[in-house]
């Protein structure tokens, strides 16, 4: 009930300006919502492309964070960047537990992503990327990222 | 005697001293209305102010505060401390209201 009434007041506002490059796909439910998002100046490692984002609420949201994954499809891939890796997997301080704050939004995360894309130039997966695709079964809210910002 | 009467006023409005049209950053629900909890605006659902300044439905504060181990502001992740006499403290019977600031050490 926390999550209907602070979603369905999120949605009205989705459904009038966004920044632009983000756009609401769906929302037909409080439980999982799609988001496009696209890179806004000419950065070639993302131009052209549209990605899509599926966030996923639980009934305490926003006291807890979303789940937010990219989702590919024929014609969106994901994106290369370092914290994202090639099963749509987000490593980001702000969607992990110790760094979410409930004032956050699906809106402020969209912004985020967009400008997480926006300021990389590296053509590169994380560490340990086609392991971790390989091997991993869990939720990515049950996982416990190492930052690789935070490695020697 | 007749009386009649020409005008009558509401007195019994109300309003949390916050901008009306401010919300709560957690649950997006104005001030003048209940967190997602409660039913009925008033003492119940009051809102608190913390040092930083920043604002939100107490219920809503203490559901972060729970959950956040650091109990830090959702707004600036300072430290979040109730500001003045405006707390969450359990009221303290007859006429607790009226301590002056500071009382409480
Ligand atoms: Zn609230
Ligand atoms: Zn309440
Ligand atoms: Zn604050």
């Amino acid at each position: 009930m926390f999550a209907s009434k602070r979603l369905s007041k999120e949605l009205q506002k989705l459904q009038g300006t966004l920044p632009p490059g983000i756009s609401l796909i769906s929302a037909e439910n409080f439980e999982e919502w799609l988001m496009d998002i696209k890179v806004m100046d000419d950065n070639p490692l993302y131009r052209n492309e549209v990605y899509r984002l599926r966030f996923r609420f639980g009934s305490s949201y926003p006291i807890e964070a979303p789940e937010v994954t990219f989702v590919q499809d024929p014609s969106h891939p994901i994106p290369m960047h370092p914290h994202v890796y090639s099963n749509g997997i987000i490593c980001l301080d702000l969607l992990d537990t110790s760094g979410w704050s409930p004032v956050q939004n699906v809106e402020s995360v969209c912004v985020s992503l967009q400008s997480m894309l926006t300021g990389n130039s590296k053509n590169e997966r994380p560490p340990g990327n086609d392991a971790f695709v390989r091997t991993n079964r869990q939720r990515p809210r049950d996982i416990n990222f190492v930052f690789h910002d935070n490695k020697v | 005697m007749k009386v009649t009467i020409l005008e009558w006023h509401a007195v019994a409005a109300w309003r949390w001293d916050a901008p009306a049209d401010d919300v709560c950053g957690i649950c997006s629900q104005p001030y003048d209305s209940t967190c997602p909890k409660c039913k009925y605006p008033g003492d119940d659902c009051s809102i608190v102010e913390g040092e930083c300044t920043h604002t939100f439905h107490m219920h809503c504060i203490a559901t972060w505060m729970q959950h956040d181990p650091k109990s830090q502001c959702p707004m600036c992740r300072q430290d979040f401390k109730f500001k003045g006499e405006n707390v969450a403290q359990e009221p303290q019977g007859e006429e607790g209201r009226d301590v002056g600031e500071g009382a409480a050490v």
